[in-house]
This record gives structure tokens, sequence and C-alpha cells, in this order.
């Protein structure tokens, strides 16, 4: 700890989000004498260039060794501050995030007063917690240009061939004996007729021709060990008898992709002859030899039940499947290429086909299909009526709302996509799971394929449904953020890792039971057994602090020295 | 320059592509034509669906940009042209458009901006609100920096020869700064009332408002703030430098000795003038009549130059310009203007009551009135010396003036609007006949004037048709008096001795740097142009002070870039086209009451009131948009104003190119039947993103029209999209998500707002954005499927609008809201077409870069080293944009990896 912080102290208006609730200026009237605190201001927007520069200017004139900033989320920004004070020359670690917007403005938006009282305590919280914060360095690791792709669909396909053509090894692990996935069983694809079977021998071929990608088919990833830069991954090939292999890898890329919806027994007329899925229709349509049968009967009229399995109420699928509109309206122009007689009717909802898949949507009704939206609240039914006639009854909303019995020879529940089961590797990577059962980026708009597992990204439809060039998309932005983080060949880490105090730490081993990353050893100190933290392993989690009897175990960046002023400093709000 | 890869446009891909790129090691230029990285994204208020605040996550982004170690980012700039060269990488020219504004010391205080007196629509604020010419793009920007738009020279000021801002003291009129106009003009000329009066005011002729109901009154206005400074101050109100211990002597004290010794008293220099005449002023006094000048305005005008310590030395004629220069001055200055009358040239022109035109018109202004009174006058020429004569004439009791040219009206050089007037006053005029001899009486005396009528020939020379005579056409015009006007040429006698005499008894000097081959000796005005204008006069009086200022500090004289490196001027119908809407501003006219026998040399033009100078300046159309005015020179506390800046070249090599150009929005205005330009509280998606953004310009949502916050909100979805009509069949993808958004933060902020969406298909489809509906839907909005046909506007400015509701039977429908807020789409950024000279860049048959193997490659383009990234190769929303500039990334390393494996393989 350096002998007094010379602090800046910045509280932000965030726009009018803090400022319409907080009044930051009192904020700053009650702080700006608080030990340590040589600048306070107020800004309109702390993250702005502008204010950053500001800032620079401030610690360099004022010969600043600390920094606070009462804003919003350490997850939005106490990456960019912390730059602030690297480009400034003084230790990131001095720098504190107070949360004033998502725990203070955004919470307490009726009690304008309480959130300024609150702010008040909170950055003077943070000001304790700069004062009493040491100077830390970061862990610098090396990485290994080498990244595993779990998964060899579309996504991982091209994810592994671009991995190699920017100079990293690929290892390419696919549970499936072949090569693949979905998009190898299929024929011709939207939106430009794209012959799915035909796309995936090509990449494959791209990935054979490549000496720096190793495929591992009936392989699955199961262990993981090590960190970020570093991991050591463990791939099970299933066989007789298995064989583990053992691969260093910088990152991991998952690409598992998704299952299709399977319809309950039932749902929509599911089990009775002639009610099929999407892609079972799909592949009626890829094999047909010129006609469309179905049961040894020609198939004259179709209709198609859309949103099966997605857009459900509360407690189903609540989410859109995005690709089978668009599939649906190409897959009846396919149709219409084997018979345009044949009568089709869309029963919908919406009809999704966004950007320049409209003209799909276009095509298909230019060609004859019919398209009906049916009410949210009273879906189709489908029933075989007594003469055997497959019949599905629905109201139009256009024609007075009607209700409509339409026979069908053939009726496609337009089926969506739902997350595949793969709870081992969820479990063994940590990854965090959204409660549409989709991988979860870190940030939905900004950071789409990066999760919070450091190195550990996602491509493809496991992060949400998708289509197959947006798979192949995501599988890219997967390789670039990979390259990023990787090509540079050293990889800094955040020092803000557990320390034992080998004096008063007795070797007990409570730690090592305790700590959920197995970051912790146990080595002799002066011929006595002690804890030793791996601080490239440590998340910083903290768990093992108050695990230890002996107090020997501190987390750098949240020392209690530095919890306690922080509560001393609440408290004396709360107090006064 | 070299760099790895140039990025095209900082919108959201375009960041994300850089910083990605800069975080692999590779050397990026980043080129964006705004004066702030970050695009679109960060003038939105929130995200969808995370309704995260745009400017929280897209402001770091920006900063990290441009403070990025492998990121060379060139903002206000523009590619010129991309050429692939032969070994696969690309030669790039990208123009760093001039900023006006030194961005190595400006702090970006904005102390130009509030000081600035242009407003024009903001284009970071969806048009809802003006902005300043200088200004900082928005408080976000990334730098930090302000330009000032310059758009060309404004007409006004291109066409005045004197150099001066007529367009700065306009808009500095407008904005009730009287006297600051009045000290702009004064900064070119002491001669400002003068010139309010008697300009003959090229800037009105080329000034764009005229095209439509008529001229901003700039003459007039010039006028307005000269009285007002003379009415209110004495002295002209400037501090000037320090005696810098030289000296100046200027011959002759018209309009040009005038504004030279202006000029050089004011930079330090002891200036001495020496006038012939009794009295300064030259032709200003002795040959414009008072009713045009009068003679105490110029009194004033001039009293600006001895208020400076200039002296004035009448009844002073100098003949030897030499010993001038012994006695000691560092310069001499000739101006001594025209004060000769050319002769007419025919027998008998020696009779009395024969007056040369300057001779008639001096004796006039001394007070020598000749008795006309009741003689009939012929006054022969078409110039302004002529009008002056004939109207003067008519005042001094001439029972008829007749004005006799040899050409026709059309040839007249005189200003139309002096021949009018005089028509006005009774003058007649015979065009086509020249004189052929005087004829007298017995006692010598003029008693008529005998003419021949002309014919037009070929054009001669200065472009007129030749004037012919008519064999046998000579008749006589009866007359007491003949003024001849036909001419006026330097007096050639003080330097003819010393230096060149030029054709037309003008002395011979450079044009550029008016001097003669005598270093000391320079010239300016009419004695080296000939008979001109004041106006073109007081011009060579400023160029001559500064070359003679120049010369006299050992500095080039290579030209003087007020007159001879202008920015060029703005386009006419670029101007008007930039205007959206006009208001139709009625043209503030003078109303001078002509007398057709007018008796008296009172001032015939009235002054303006102050209500006329607002109205009038308030309808200047901001041309050029910075107006010169010179406030944030003023303003600005780090020197950092340089509006003599250029536009810059700068050639790179890089080895890859990403386009990020992103796309535009599409013109509701082309939706005529939604009214959108027509009815005010008709809106677009982008202006109710704006008006929900923390930055927002009202600080609430209100409806543009009469500032109402607004209860019933419709949104109209696909305008623009989906819809042959405008020629866009596409989908755009983004405007079902951001009228979702908004229909939350409305709800919001106007808890008892209705809103209510008329939609065709609801496109909600992506991670989290169909509960994002739902979620709308729960919290109330409403949600109609159907076309909206027509909007119309009741007079309250409340919006009717027509509609189909599907999901209840189909019927047409009216249904009434205050604000109707139109979903825009998207529409390609057809700028990406001129960046690549030769080989052009493939487009798909929407005009949005193609990528030939989108499926497989996206961000690939048809030329090798070319990707692309976000919106220029079609509708996306932000996370659809960051993905796929990580796919054009991805293709550039993978593209810069094998070139550099294929230059290490030996061949």
């Amino acid at each position: 700890m350096t002998e007094e912080r010379r602090i800046g102290v910045y509280i932000c208006h965030c726009g009018g989000n803090i400022s319409d609730y907080v009044d930051v200026a009192a904020v700053r009237e009650a702080l700006k004498d608080e030990p340590g605190v040589v600048v306070a201001e107020t800004t309109m927007f702390a993250c702005s260039d502008g204010t950053q520069h500001d800032m620079i200017n401030d610690i360099r004139g004022q010969g600043l060794d600390g920094l606070v900033v009462a804003s919003c989320s350490p997850k939005l920004h106490q990456i960019t501050f912390r730059g602030v004070s690297k480009r400034a020359d003084i230790n990131p670690y001095a720098y504190t995030q107070v949360n004033i917007r998502e725990q203070d403005s955004w919470a307490h938006g009726d009690d304008p007063e309480g959130a300024t009282a609150k702010a008040i305590g909170l950055v003077r919280a943070g000001i304790a917690k700069s004062r009493n914060s040491s100077d830390l360095v970061p862990l610098v690791v090396e990485t290994t240009s080498a990244t595993m792709v779990v998964g060899a669909g579309i996504a991982g396909l091209r994810a592994a061939i671009g991995l190699a053509d920017v100079g990293l090894h690929v290892y390419l692990v696919e549970r499936e004996p072949t090569l693949g996935g979905w998009v190898a069983t299929f024929g011709a694809m939207f939106p430009n007729d794209q012959d799915g079977r035909q796309q995936i021998a090509h990449l494959t071929e791209e990935v054979a021709k490549r000496p720096a990608i190793t495929v591992f088919t009936n392989a699955e990833l199961v262990g993981k060990s090590g960190s970020f830069g570093n991991y050591v991954a463990e791939v099970r090939i299933n066989g007789e008898p298995s064989e583990t292999i053992r691969a260093t890898v910088g990152s991991i890329v998952i690409a598992t992709g998704f299952d299709t919806y399977e319809p309950e027994a039932g749902e929509f007329g599911y089990g009775i002859e002639g009610v099929v899925t999407l892609p079972e229709f799909k592949a009626m349509v890829d094999a047909s030899d010129g006609t469309l049968t179905h049961g040894g009967k020609p198939v004259r009229t179709i209709a198609y039940i859309y949103c099966v399995g997605s857009r459900q109420p509360a407690g189903g699928n609540e989410y859109c499947s995005k690709y089978c509109c668009a599939a649906s309206c190409h897959a009846s122009l396919e149709v219409g290429k084997i018979d345009p007689s044949i009568h089709q009717y869309h029963l919908n909802r919406d009809i999704r086909t966004y950007g320049k898949y409209e003209l799909l949507y276009t095509q298909s009704r230019e060609q004859g299909s019919v398209y009906m939206r049916y009410p949210d609240d009273t879906p189709p039914t489908v029933e075989l009526t007594e003469k055997g006639q497959l019949t599905v009854t629905t109201i139009d909303a256009l024609t007075q709302s009607e209700e409509l019995a339409i026979p069908a020879d053939l009726v496609v529940l337009v089926t969506g996509m739902v997350p595949r089961a793969n709870e081992g590797l969820t479990g063994l990577l940590k990854l965090p799971v959204g409660d549409d059962g989709f991988y979860n980026e870190i940030h939905p708009k900004l950071r789409p394929v990066e999760t919070v597992v450091d190195g550990v990204m996602i491509a493809g439809a496991c992060q949400a449904p998708k289509t197959a060039s947006e798979s192949v998309g995501s599988g890219l932005a997967a390789v670039a953020q990979s390259a990023a983080i990787l090509k540079k060949g050293v990889a800094e880490l955040d020092p803000l890792v557990a320390v034992v105090n080998d004096a008063a730490c007795t070797g007990c081993g409570e730690c090592l039971k305790g700590c959920p990353y197995d970051a912790i050893d146990q080595t002799m100190c002066d011929g006595r057994t002690v804890a030793l933290i791996i601080p490239s392993v440590c998340k910083g989690c903290g768990g093992c602090v108050p695990l230890c009897s002996e107090d020997a175990i501190d987390l750098l960046g949240y020392t209690d020295v530095q919890m306690r002023a922080m509560i001393d400093s609440l408290v004396e709000v709360a107090v006064s | 320059m070299k760099y790895d890869v140039m990025v095209v446009g900082s919108g959201i891909a375009g960041m994300e592509s850089s910083i990605k790129l800069g975080d692999m090691g590779y050397k990026v230029l980043l080129v964006e034509k705004e004066a702030s990285v970050g695009g679109r994204m960060i003038l939105l208020s929130k995200v969808f669906p995370t309704l995260d605040c745009a400017s929280c996550i897209s402001g770091p982004k920006m900063s990290s940009t441009i403070n990025h170690p492998n990121i060379t980012t060139m903002t206000y700039s523009e590619v010129e042209g991309i050429r692939r060269a032969a070994d696969g990488t690309f030669n790039a020219t990208v123009k760093e458009k001039a900023r006006y504004i030194d961005w190595n010391t400006c702090t970006g205080c904005q102390d130009c901006e509030r000081a600035c007196t242009v407003a024009v629509p903001d284009q970071f604020n969806a048009e809802l609100v003006p902005r300043h010419a200088a200004y900082i793009a928005f408080p976000q920007a990334v730098p930090k920096k302000a330009v000032i738009e310059r758009a060309g020279t404004s007409p006004c000021i291109d066409s005045c020869p004197a150099g001066i801002k007529a367009h700065g003291y306009v808009s500095l009129i407008r904005s009730g700064m009287f006297e600051e106009a009045f000290q702009l003009v004064l900064d070119a000329t002491p001669l400002v009332g003068t010139l309010g009066r008697a300009c003959y005011a090229p800037c009105e002729t080329d000034c764009s408002r005229a095209k439509l109901e008529g001229t901003i009154p700039i003459r007039r206005l010039k006028r307005y703030v000269a009285d007002k400074h003379y009415s209110e101050q004495d002295g002209p109100g400037i501090t000037v430098a320090e005696p810098n211990g030289k000296s100046v002597a200027i011959v002759g004290s018209g309009p040009a000795g005038l504004t030279a010794a202006w000029q050089l008293a004011r930079l330090g220099y002891q200036v001495r003038m020496f006038e012939a005449a009794a009295r300064a002023g030259g032709f200003l006094r002795h040959a414009i009549p008072a009713y045009r000048l009068p003679h105490d305005v110029v009194e004033q005008d001039i009293a600006n130059v001895t208020a400076l310590g200039v002296e004035i030395v009448t009844s002073h004629p100098v003949r030897d310009l030499e010993a001038l220069k012994n006695q000691g001055y560092d310069a001499v200055l000739v101006a001594t203007g025209t004060p000769r009358s050319m002769a007419l040239g025919v027998p008998g022109e020696d009779a009395a009551g024969v007056f040369t035109g300057l001779d008639f018109l001096r004796k006039v202004s001394l007070d020598e009135l000749p008795d006309l009174t009741g003689r009939a006058v012929v006054v022969v020429g078409g110039g302004n010396v002529a009008m002056d004569a004939a109207r003067t004439a008519r005042r001094l009791g001439a029972s008829e003036v007749r004005v006799a040219y040899r050409r026709g009206r059309e040839e007249m050089p005189a200003h139309t609007a002096e021949i009018d007037e005089a028509e006005m006053e009774g003058v007649h005029f015979d065009y086509l006949v020249a004189p052929v001899n005087v004829v007298s009486d017995e006692s010598g005396a003029v008693s008529g004037l005998r003419c021949q009528r002309m014919q037009l020939g070929e054009a001669d020379a200065s472009g007129r048709r030749r004037p012919e005579p008519i064999l046998g056409s000579d008749f006589v015009i009866p007359c007491g008096a003949i003024v001849s006007a036909i001419g006026m040429e330097p007096d050639d006698r003080p330097f003819e001795a010393v230096t060149g005499v030029a054709r037309g008894h003008r002395i011979k000097v450079d044009p550029i740097t008016l001097q003669s081959d005598h270093p000391y000796l320079f010239a300016a005005g009419d004695v080296e142009s000939g008979a001109t204008d004041i106006t073109r006069a007081i011009g060579h009086g400023r160029r001559a002070a500064y070359m003679i200022d120049n010369w006299l500090n050992d500095r080039p004289l290579d030209g003087f870039p007020l007159f001879d490196d202008p920015l060029g001027v703005v386009d006419r119908d670029e101007v008007l086209a930039r205007q959206t809407r006009h208001t139709h501003r009625g043209p503030v006219r003078a109303h001078s009451v002509h007398s057709s026998a007018p008796t008296d040399f009172a001032e015939i033009e009235p002054p303006m009131t102050e209500e006329e100078a607002l109205f009038g300046a308030g309808g200047c159309l901001d041309c050029g948009v910075c107006s010169e005015c010179q406030e944030c020179v003023k303003a600005c506390p780090a020197d950092s104003i340089k509006l003599d800046a250029k536009d810059a070249l700068h050639e790179f090599e890089v080895g890859a190119v990403v386009i990020s150009t992103g796309h535009k929005l599409f013109a509701a205005d082309l939706k005529p039947e939604y009214g959108f330009g027509r009815y005010p509280n008709v809106i677009t998606g982008m202006q109710m993103d704006r008006l929900l953004a923390p930055t927002r310009p009202f600080n609430t949502i209100l409806r543009p029209g009469d500032g109402k916050v607004p209860d019933r909100i419709a949104y109209v979805s696909c305008t623009g999209s989906r819809d042959e009509t405008t020629g866009n069949p596409l989908c755009s993808k983004f405007c079902c998500m951001y009228s979702i958004k908004q229909n939350q933060l409305i709800m919001g902020s106007l808890p008892l707002a209705d809103v209510t969406m008329h939609y065709m298909d609801m496109r909600a489809a992506g991670k989290r954005y169909d509960e994002f509906y739902e979620q709308a839907k729960d919290m109330g909005a409403t949600y109609i499927k159907g076309r909206v046909a027509k909007v119309t506007e009741k007079d309250n400015g409340d919006l009717i609008l027509r509609y189909e509701d599907i999901e209840n039977g189909g019927g047409i429908v009216e249904a009434e809201y205050d604000l109707v807020v139109l979903a825009v789409g998207i529409q390609p950024n057809r700028e990406v077409e001129r960046l690549f000279g030769g080989e052009p860049l493939g487009l798909d048959e929407y005009y949005y870069v193609a990528e030939p193997n989108a499926e497989i490659e996206p961000g690939q383009t048809d030329i090798p080293g070319v990707f692309v990234a976000g919106t220029a190769a079609g509708a996306k929303d932000i996370v659809d944009s960051i993905l796929h500039a990580g796919a054009a990334v991805a293709q550039v390393a993978a593209h810069l990896t094998q070139s550099e494996l294929a230059e290490v393989v030996p061949v």
C-alpha cells in the first residue's frame, strides 16, 4: 500500500440515467473532502473519450494515484477505466468502480433522496477501497496457438478452416462418426438453393487439405484443466477400446448446434399418418424423384402449421426459432418445382422472412402458396375425419374470422430448434445457460461469441437458433476472437487472486477442498506444509478466504483491510 | 504510409473490425467521414432486447478504437479512390477534409460552437434541432474536437470584389449582433455607409434566395448597421496595432486610397494621403450625387480613417512620385482614379453649355449649380455617370432630359436599377443614336445635338454588338445643354515619367502584386484598372495594402489568399436542394419614392427598420454553411480556428480493405401518403430514438409540431420496406425491433400514453427478441396487424391514420393519434460505389455490397483482399453487424496470413 493515495473521484450523470434520480452534485459535495480525495468532479458521460482525457490530465496534473468512478456496473466499464489508469501510468488496480446506476438510480427511481444518500455511501466505500488498494501487476502467461473446436457442423467446420488459415492449430472434435451435422442431411437450402450435402463435402475437403487441423470423430471433450491461454483439453475417442488424448489449447470454440423440436404425440395431430415435422418434410422433398407422394398417394394439398415448438406460452419454448419461416417458404418453392399444381396453405402467426429472405416469401406467394394468419390463442387443429381425410381446421383472421377446414394430404408441422442436451459439456466448461436452454454469451449485443469463461467461445446454434449462414458467420467471429487473444502469444490475466500468508497457514487443507477451480495445491515452506495458490488457475472467487480458520488467505484487490474499510464507510453513512 | 488493413467507416462494424484486427497485431487505418467515430449506434437511445444504454456500450468501443495502439484513425476524411496493385495490395487515396480548426490545439471547449451565428439541421439529432456550423458532432464524440462545416464560399461573398463577408454580416445581423456586423465590414473597408448605399451589390444578384422569392437585402443591411453605428458611436471603435515605424504615402483619397490607408494604419503604419481636391473622398464626394450617397455619410466613413491618425492633405496634387518617396516614405501608393472625362470628339463640343459628366457632377457636389431651369438637356453615354448626370439634371430644373446612347438598352453598362430609377424620374432614352456635332446658336451657346441613328453589327471585343451608323439618318435633338459622359480615364501625368503607362493612360503594375517596376511604388483602383466601380476599387485598395505590408516585411508577394485562393463557391442548386423545406419569405424591398420631377438632392432610399433588418437577414439560406462571421475566431481561447485550411490528400498502401460504410435510412418523404415533411407530428423512428436518447434534444418526448407531450402514439412499420412502390421489396430487419424497443421506452417515460403499432409481420426473430415483443405486449402496447394506407392531419396537428385491421375481419378503419412514428427501413449507402477506381466493387441487385458466396464465405466481396462488414452488405441489427465484422476480420486475417505465406515461399 502506498503511503497516502491521492484519489480522483468522478461521478457520472450517465446522460440522465443516474442524474435523473441521484443528485450527483450533492454526492460530489458530500465526498470532495473525504481523506485522500484530491479531485472530485461530476461528468455527463464518464466513459466518453473526452472525460477519459480529462481524467488522464487530472491524474498527471494533480499527481493522482487512485481513481474512483461512480457510474454503471463494473461489467460495463471496469476495463475502460483501468485502461484510463494504465494510459495515465498509474496502477490500474487502484481503480474502483462504484455502481450507482444498476444498484442505485435504476433501483430507486421512486426515492431520489434515498438514492442520493445511497450513492454517497457507495461512493464513500469505493473511495475507501481505492485508498486501501495495493499496486498489483497483471500475470502474463504465454499462450498456446491452438484452438479446440467442439462440434463439426457447418459452424464448427468453417471455424476450424478459419482458425487454420490464420495460423492456429486446430483440434476439431465431433461426437458423431461423420462430419457435417444437420446441414450434411439437407439438399437445396435457402436462400440460394445451395445444396447442404455439397457444402459440407466442400468444407470437409478443405479441412482435409489443412495439416493444421486434427480431426477427431466419435469423440467428446471430457476434461478441461489449466487456464486461459493454456487449457489442457481431454478428448475421449469412443470405440473399442476408447482412447483418451490430451491437447493443450489456447481457446475453445463450442459449436455443438441444436436439436430439432420433437412434437409430443397428439400435438397438432403429430402421430397421425400424414403429419410430419419440418425436417421430415425437408427429407421427403430432398429425396423427391420428381413427384411428391406420401403413403403411396400423390400429395395434392399441403398445410403448414407454423411455430410448432416455438413462441409457446410461458413455461414452454417462448423463443422464436428464427429459421423456420424462411425454411418453410423455401420448401414450398421446392415443392412448386416438383409440381406447381400442389396446393399449399401456410397457417402462420407472422412470417419472419427478415432481410433478403423476404424475397422467398414473395416468390412463394407469387407461386400460389396461400398464407393465413391464425390467432395466437386459437391455434389450428389437426384431425382425421371419419372418412379418413386429414383435415386442418383454423380461423382465418382476414376473412371475418371464419373457421376454415382444409383437407390436406400432408400436414407439415413447422418445428423449431431446441437446445441440444449437453449437460456433460456444460458442466465441464461451466458454461452459462439461459432460461431458453441455449448457451449465454457475455453480452448479447456487443460480445456475442464470448462467454464468461475466458477463452471459451460459442458459435452457431448452440447460442440461439440461427440459419446455416448465420452459424457460419458466428463461427468465423469466434475465429476472429480466438485470433485476437492468441495471435499475440501472451495474455494478461487479472492479478485479483487469492494469496496465502505462509506464516499463518497451518496446512489444514480445508481451502483445497473448497476450491471449485482446483487452483490450490500444497507445498513445503520452512519444513511445514502450506497451501499454495496457482495464480493462473485461481479465478479470484474468494471462496477460500472464509474457509480458512486462521485468516491466512487474502484476496488481492478485495483484501480484508479494503472490505472492512468499505463496510466502515457504509456504516458511517447509515449511522449519520 | 503502409498499413496492413484499411477499414472504411467507423460505425459499430468498422470499430469492431478495427479493434479485432488491431488486437491481432495488424496495423489498421480507420477512415471515417464524420468528425467522430461511432456511426449510428452512438446516437441511439437504448438497444434491444437488453435495453442497454447505447452510449454506455458503444462509447467505450469508440474510446478503445481511437486509443488502440495499432489503429490509426482518420476522422473527417474520405476515401477518394482505392486501386488494386499488381501484387494484390491496394493503393488508397484519402482526403483529409479541412476542419478549419487545428485539432492539435483544440480543447473541445465548444466556445466556437456557442459563438457561431449559423444554424443548420443537426444530422446527429435526425434534424429535429439545429446545430451550428462550428460544432462538435455530439456530446460523446471521439475525438471530442470541433470542426467548422464549410460547403464552399457563399455566393454573396464569392461575388464581392471587395472581399467583404456578406454572409457573415447578414448572419450577425439576424443574430442581433449589429455592431459586430458593422465591424466585420469595417475589417474590409472604412466605407461601410458608402457601400450600404452606392455599392452595385453583386452579392444580391448572386444570392441564392434570389432564385426563390427575391434576394436578401444585403446592401441595405450594411447601410442599416452603418447608420446604427454612426448614430450611436463616435469613431470606428477598433484597436490598432502599435506604430511600426514605417510610413506610406497614398496619392488620391477615393475608395481605393481610403481603404488602403485604413488597412495600413490598422497594421501600425503611419499613413499620409494627398488629395488634389479641396475635400477628400474622390468620386464618392464629387461624382456620386448626394441623393444616392449623402455627403455626410462619406464624411462619417472618412472619419474612420482619420480617427486612426491618417492625415489627409487636401488641395495637394502630387506631380512627382519620386520626390514623395524621397521625403522618406517607405512606400507610395497611387490611387488617383480616373479624373478625366473623355472628349465627345465631335465638332462644336467647346460650345457653352457642353459639360463633361465628371465636371458637371463635381460642380453640383460643390454646390456650384449650373442653371438648367427650363432647358432641355442631352446626356450622351450609357454608363452610371450618364445616369447620375441625367438624374442630377432633372433636379436642376431641366425641362427635359434625354440620354442618347449608341447601342440598345440591353447593352448599357449602367446598372439596371440606375436606368430604371432614371426612367422613373422622367429621363427619356434615345437608343441607337450617336452624336455627330454640337449645334450652337449665334451666341456660341448650345442649341442642339446632331445625331445619327445606329444599328448593331457584329460583336466587338467586349462581346457587345458594335454600333454602325445608318447613312443619311441624321437628325437634331434641340437642347440647351449637353453632358458628355462617354468614359473616363486616368490622369497619367504624375506617373508617366516614373513608371510605364498602359493602354488607356493606366499605370503599369503587376496585376497580382500591384507593384510597379519601382518596388516602392504601388497602384490601386481605377488608375490601374480603368474605370470600374467603388467596390472593385475597395478590393484593389485591400490588395495594395496587403502587398505593401508584405513587401515592407520582406514577405513574398505571391498572391492574396482572400482573392487569389478562396474556397470554391458553393453550388447554388446544391444549396436549394439541401433545404428540405423552405419557409416562404417575401423579400424586404426599399420603399423608395421616385418623383417624376425631382427637385432636391435628399437621399431617396429610406433606411430599414430593425424589424426589417432582422426579417431580411433571417431569410439567409447559409449557402456556404459557415458564414465567415469570424465570431469563432474571436471566441477561441486556443487560437485554433484556421478558416484558410485546405483539404489534404494522403496516399496509403494497404494489404486489405474492409468496407464498413453502413447504410442510409429510408427518406420518409418518399412515402407522401404518410405526410412526413408536411405534417410536423409525423416523425421517423430515428427521430424518436433521438427523443428518447440520454442526450435527447428536448429532455422529454414531445411532438415537434407544437411541443405537446403526446398521449396517443402510433407506429407505422415497413415504411419504405417490403414495398415495391418504393423500389424496395426487402425487409429491413431491425425496424420491428427498434419499434418495440421504443414502445417500451415510451411506456416507461410516459406511463399514461397509449402506444399502438401497425405492423405487417412482427419480425422479432433473434435471441430473446420474441420474448421482448411479448414483454411489450404485457406492458400494454397494442399491436394491430395490417398496413397503414394514409395519414391526414387535422387542424390541431393531430393525425388520422387510415389502416387495415386484419385480425378483426380485415376492415378499413380510421384512428386518431397525437404523434405518428414511421418505422423507416434501411437503404444502401451508395457512396460505396465511388470508392473503387478501375475495378468496380460488385454490388447485388439492391446496391448492397455483394458477397458472392455469403453462405460459406461471409464478408468476402468479388475483389480478393476486399471485405465487407456490417450493413454495407445488407440489413443487419447491431449484433448481426458485430458478428459480420467478426467474420470479415477472420477473412482479412486469413487473407493476410496466406499472403505472407505466399511471399516467403520461393517461386
